[in-house]
């Protein structure tokens, strides 16, 4: 008690905080008591000092709120609040005595009495006006409080409740305040008898409507105008006893100028008229309709229209909801739906003015309301607009007529689309539709659209029967037949449309289709000159590629191409000897084959479809079967398929199919291939139309071998490097073929097809397999990058495909983030050093990161994210280091290349925090005389201007440099690279984006002069980017 | 500065697909390429023809509507012919009576101005029989002295830079 008064009294002199923390936990522990408090205050309690009676109430209402729950118990509670609310009638403890009572509200021992006494005590001697914004805060959360606890306290209250209460929420202005005032007017609006006090309630929210608000930048509050707006709006659409009041309110908003208030409005209409009921909805149709009629005619802007729309939607459903059941034919459809429907029709009577647009989007915003409003519409617009179409006066028009056609197909579509059901709306008048568009498929002009139009019906759910998507397959097949320049702008939208069929008929497309598409393919290639004709097989490639990924056409497409290809590669006897005399134009055709192949492929993975796999038994060993036969008839004669191109793009396909293979497959599959590796038999895997691949033996590490052979090596890395880890090759000794692979990668292979195909194999290996490798790994880490790398007796072509060799060993590593990943970059710093493979070694550093195309996810190998990021984190600034080192100028070049090519191969986010101290070494690099350095600079430092504005620029002071260095890239002169002039010109171009004006002008006259030389470049990119470079100079 | 709209209503051509230039279509190698870029190192020569002017002019945007000349159908390739240093561009107003003919003939006069080298000498002319008072318009989009001078008053100038705000797809943001 001593202690307790003591505390008390240094409270009141200091105001320090560790009083009332003593205090409570004294309380807490039994040392004291709230009366001894109430009694340690007494006098202060009683003051007629006003200062020393507000401390007073404002210590207890501290000690109150930080005094655990258990404490206060009833009587206790009842006291207290007996004691604020006397406080409350004094404007000097009105704040500490709401503080207490605050908290007091929330505390589960409070009883009704107190609530009543709280209540009472607020409404009558709380003056809102008079208090500032944290105490009228603190009014509105007890009342919040008390609403969420004691409701129905306060519901006894009935109107004396609301009597009270909206005076204290009347003239409320400050944000903070309104987004609770709003929480407890919803409340009011639902729980509480408002009927006496509608108008008033209408008059403490309308006021707000609109809500002007914008929050003050930085505003550490985070009530944002759409906070405000949606609480609002929910206490808007509270009630349907606002209705008649709020209608012409929002009318009235609807015809302000401001686009906010206009979109707000409409807004709040789609919320509140399905409230506000039919009843009232019918009587303002007339009114509404006539104001949404000028926002979607004469719209402000897209997003106005659209919510107009909305809202017209809304108001339609809301008149006609009710009445669905009653509804049983067109003629029972009366008022507004009717009214305008036929304003719409009316206007659609001339479908080429700018108005048949926004009528039409009314009409379609229609078939989303309810099915009755819907069938009307559709009923109204679809023949009317056939008949137009078919009116030979109106022929002008029907391009327009078509359009709104198809807009109208869409709409309806789509709203089906929604509701799960069948699209019987359209069903009566598909005969009429399918008419028209397809006479609209005649004629070039409105071919486009009717193409989209079909598109649409074709996708609409159960609407068209399959006879009639036989029937628009026959036509829209008729015009595959026409020439290509009439088609020129229709075709991806013909390929759309039959496409879009077949995944719902495939046959159709398949047997009408296909058939017409393949013909018009020559079974043997286009000569030399004749460029037109390699362009037509291009495009119908490319077509069919685009056209067969549903599952049908795709089997189709592969059977007849792969035909078509082993033709090509194996032609008749009496074609031999012209082809083997100049195998080039059929090896571009039968490229083209295989890339349509693989694009049809790629499209298929990117959509996961699972019968891609099933091609490792079809494609894949008919692909092997053409590529290994040629590779043994080449020892006699020249032959199609030895052409390192048309390998890689197998490759492609072979790698996409295998990636698809489940694992159990894939098991099997690796057995095969181990088979073809190692002993080179590939019967298993290398079946097909040509026997020679199954009768002889490959053997691609043998050196007497031929090259053609070795390139097969390529296949079977494509296929290797897309095999789970747990789908391994049979090998006895894994270490020894990882070996035998790399040396052979040095002194065998004969092209970079093969070696990095070597490379790939090692590279997955370890990367799967790291854990059994670690000797193997040590082993080059210590012996090989001497024997090899930093041999200078061995050429130099050897060494650079040896840190090619240790670049995919690193990279191996690194996508799994494994320790040896950093040990294994070490060797490559020293190489620094060395001027012969400097810069190999440096550029190594920067390709290690860069993505492949070979340890991906696609290709189940192991790769953790942010791998980067970590390598990045160490290489990066270590670099930097190095650059910045004068000492040694061999080394420091070195840095600057391997930073660049570091830099290009890696996301801006990775070196965004490191860029002010890169640029000046970026610009430094600049001075080397390799031309791709310089493009990856320049590219760079594009890269980096992203996002950078005149007044915070890192280059402006570097200006005179860039302007001088850029000028000099982009001349023919100096420069014979065209990429480098074509960045050098992007650069000279945003700079004036990135540094202020007054810095650039001094060159200004000097920019100008110059870049009128290059406008004379030979390359027409490099003047089409001098062109903008100097366009932006001009005022 | 104009308050007569003189074709309130024209017809907007969809843009044709980028169908790659006449030239490069014949010129096509044997081998379907993934990379266009791929043969930009080869030094052989691209001299100015009349797909690059038409590139350079067909983004300019009409004086009256939100739309490229292009889309209006004012200028076409076929319209376009080139010399060793001289280039006749001919251009087709949408209505015969548009008075907007003088400021898109200067718009393009301007864009190949600055876009061209010096070297070349450009002649624009309205397409024969387009225009009412063609002479007219011809000989002032000729006359060099009459070009200077409208470039001399800031509120056409103005307008001709509305017009230029774009280069071939690349926004301009004169900042």
């Amino acid at each position: 008690m001593e202690t307790t008064e003591k505390l008390v009294q240094t409270w009141m002199a200091s105001g320090r905080e560790e009083e009332i923390e003593e205090i409570v936990s004294d309380i807490e522990h039994d040392r004291t008591s709230l009366t001894d408090v109430v009694k340690a205050l007494g006098e202060y309690l009683t003051a007629e000092d006003s200062n020393v009676l507000q401390k007073g109430v404002e210590l207890l209402s501290l000690i109150v709120a930080k005094c655990p729950t258990g404490k206060l118990n009833k009587q206790s509670v009842r006291v207290l609040t007996a004691f604020f609310c006397g406080k409350l009638d004094d404007m000097v403890t009105v704040k500490p005595a709401l503080h207490g009572i605050a908290t007091l509200v929330s505390l589960p021992t409070i009883s009704p009495a107190e609530v009543t006494l709280i209540i009472e005590g607020i409404f009558q001697h709380v003056k809102m006006r008079a208090l500032v914004q944290d105490i009228r805060f603190k009014v509105f959360s007890i009342i919040d409080t008390l609403m969420a606890y004691h409701r129905d306290v306060l519901k006894s209250y009935g109107r004396r409740f609301l009597d009270g209460y909206i005076p204290l929420a009347e003239g409320e202005k400050d944000p903070r305040n309104l987004m609770v005032a709003f929480a407890i007017a919803r409340v009011l609006i639902i729980e509480f008898d408002i009927s006496e006090h509608v108008e008033s309630m209408f008059n403490i929210l309308f006021c707000y409507f609109p809500i002007t608000f914008r929050p003050p930048p930085n505003d550490r509050y985070g009530i944002s105008s759409l906070d405000l707006k949606l609480a609002l709006r929910n206490c808007l659409n509270a009630t349907p006893a606002f209705g008649p009041l709020a209608i012409p309110v929002f009318l009235e908003k609807l015809s302000a100028t401001s686009r906010a208030t206009k979109r707000d409005t409409l807004q709040t209409l789609v919320t509140c008229l399905p409230v506000y009921g039919s009843a009232l909805a019918r009587v303002w149709a007339r009114k509404l309709w006539n104001a949404l009629k000028l926002e979607i005619f004469q719209p402000v802007d897209p997003e106005t229209e659209e919510e107009a729309l909305k809202a017209t939607q809304a108001l339609v459903k809301t008149i006609y909801a009710d009445e669905e059941e009653a509804m049983e034919s067109n003629e029972d459809m009366h008022g507004l739906a009717r009214d305008a429907c036929e304003e719409c029709i009316q206007i659609l009577k001339e479908p080429e003015k700018s108005q048949a647009k926004p009528a039409t989007k009314v009409l379609c915003t229609f078939l989303s309301t309810t099915p009755s409003v819907a069938k009307y519409a559709i009923s109204q617009a679809i023949p009317h607009l056939n008949q137009l179409f078919r009116n030979p006066d109106e022929a002008s028009a029907r391009t327009a007529t078509l359009f709104l056609l198809t807009e109208m197909i869409k709409a309806t579509r789509d709203s089906a689309a929604k509701a799960t059901e069948t699209n019987s709306a359209l069903s009566p008048y598909k005969d009429d539709l399918l008419a028209v568009l397809t006479v609209g498929l005649k004629s070039q002009s409105t071919r486009n659209i009717a193409l989209s139009g079909l598109n649409a019906l074709c996708s609409a759910t159960g609407l068209l029967s399959d006879e009639e998507y036989g029937y628009v397959v026959h036509n829209a097949s008729e015009l595959l037949e026409r020439s290509r320049e009439e088609l020129d702008e229709s075709s991806d939208l013909l390929i759309e449309l039959l496409k879009t069929i077949s995944d719902i008929a495939p046959r159709h497309v398949v047997e009408q289709t296909l058939p017409i598409l393949f013909s018009s393919l020559p079974d043997s290639a286009p000569a030399r000159t004749d460029g037109p004709g390699r362009e037509k097989c291009w495009q119908i490639l490319s077509a069919v590629a685009k056209l067969c990924t549903q599952a049908e056409l795709f089997e189709n497409l592969v059977i007849r191409l792969t035909t078509k290809l082993d033709l090509l590669c194996f032609p008749s006897s009496e074609q031999v000897a012209a082809i083997a005399a100049d195998p080039e134009p059929s090896a571009a055709y039968a490229h083209m084959i295989l890339k349509a192949l693989y694009q049809a492929l790629a499209s298929k993975a990117i959509m996961k479809h699972v019968d891609i796999a099933k091609y490792l038994d079809r494609l894949v060993p008919s692909l092997f079967n053409v590529f290994v036969s040629s590779a043994f008839l080449s020892e006699e004669r020249p032959m199609v398929a030895s052409e390192p191109r048309l390998i890689e793009v197998a490759g492609q396909i072979i790698n996409l199919v295998v990636q698809s293979v489940p694992l159990q497959k894939q098991q099997l599959y690796a057995a095969s291939l181990s088979q073809a590796l190692l002993e080179g038999d590939v019967r298993s895997i290398a079946y097909g139309f040509q026997k020679v691949a199954t009768t002889r033996s490959l053997s691609i590490f043998n050196e007497a071998n031929t090259p053609a052979q070795r390139n097969i090596l390529h296949l079977l890395a494509s296929a290797v490097i897309a095999l789970h880890k747990e789908a391994r090759l049979s090998l006895t000794n894994v270490d020894a073929f990882l070996d035998m692979l790399i040396g052979w990668t040095l002194t065998v292979a004969d092209n970079d097809l093969q070696k990095l195909s070597a490379l790939h194999i090692v590279s997955s290996i370890v990367n799967r397999q790291v854990d059994e490798l670690l000797s193997f790994l040590n082993n080059k880490l210590e012996l090989f990058q001497a024997a090899e790398i930093c041999n200078q007796s061995l050429s130099l072509d050897r060494r650079r495909w040896a840190i090619k060799a240790w670049t995919w060993l690193t990279k191996a590593l690194l996508v799994r983030k494994h320790a040896l990943a950093m040990s294994f970059t070490e060797p490559l710093y020293e190489r620094f050093n060395d001027e012969a493979i400097a810069w190999d070694a440096a550029k190594a550093i920067g390709e290690i990161p860069a993505a492949d195309k070979v340890l991906t996810k696609a290709n189940h190998a192991d790769v953790k994210i942010l791998y980067v990021q970590r390598y990045v984190g160490v290489v990066l600034p270590r670099l930097i280091a190095f650059s910045k080192d004068g000492e040694n100028p061999t080394k420091q070049t070195a840095s600057l290349v391997a930073l660049t090519s570091l830099i290009k191969s890696i996301p801006k986010a990775a070196y965004a925090h490191e860029i002010p101290s890169l640029i000046p070494l970026l610009l430094r690099g600049l001075e080397l005389p390799d031309s791709e350095i310089r493009s990856n600079i320049i590219d760079t430092l594009l890269v980096a201007a992203e996002g950078e504005s005149p007044e915070k620029s890192l280059v402006a002071e570097h200006s005179t440099t860039l302007v001088n260095t850029m000028l000099k890239n982009s001349k023919v002169q100096d420069m014979p690279s065209s990429r480098v002039r074509i960045s050098a010109l992007r650069y000279l171009a945003i700079l004036p984006s990135i540094v202020k004006y007054e810095v650039l002008h001094p060159y200004k006259a000097t920019l100008l002069r110059e870049l009128a030389v290059v406008l004379d470049d030979p390359k027409r990119s490099v003047r089409k980017e001098a062109v903008i470079a100097r366009s932006v100079l001009f005022p | 500065m104009r308050d007569e709209v003189f074709n309130p209503n024209p017809v907007v051509f969809s843009a044709p697909k980028a169908s790659g230039r006449q030239s490069d279509l014949l010129a096509h190698s044997l081998w379907v390429n993934d990379s266009p870029s791929s043969d930009d190192e080869a030094d052989d020569l691209e001299p100015i023809d009349q797909d690059e002017i038409y590139d350079l002019i067909r983004s300019i945007y009409d004086p009256e509507h939100p739309n490229t000349l292009e889309e209006l159908r004012v200028v076409s390739a076929p319209q376009i012919t080139v010399g060793t240093n001289r280039i006749k561009v001919e251009f087709t107003p949408t209505v015969p009576h548009c008075g907007m003919s003088t400021l898109i003939g200067l718009c393009i006069r301007v864009r190949l101005l600055r876009s061209l080298p010096e070297r070349f000498k450009v002649d624009i002319f309205l397409k024969p029989g387009s225009h009412q008072s063609e002479m007219a318009v011809n000989k002032q989009l000729n006359d060099k002295e009459r070009v200077a001078a409208a470039l001399e008053n800031p509120v056409l100038l103005d307008t001709v830079e509305k017009c230029l705000s774009n280069v071939d797809g690349h926004e301009l943001d004169h900042a």
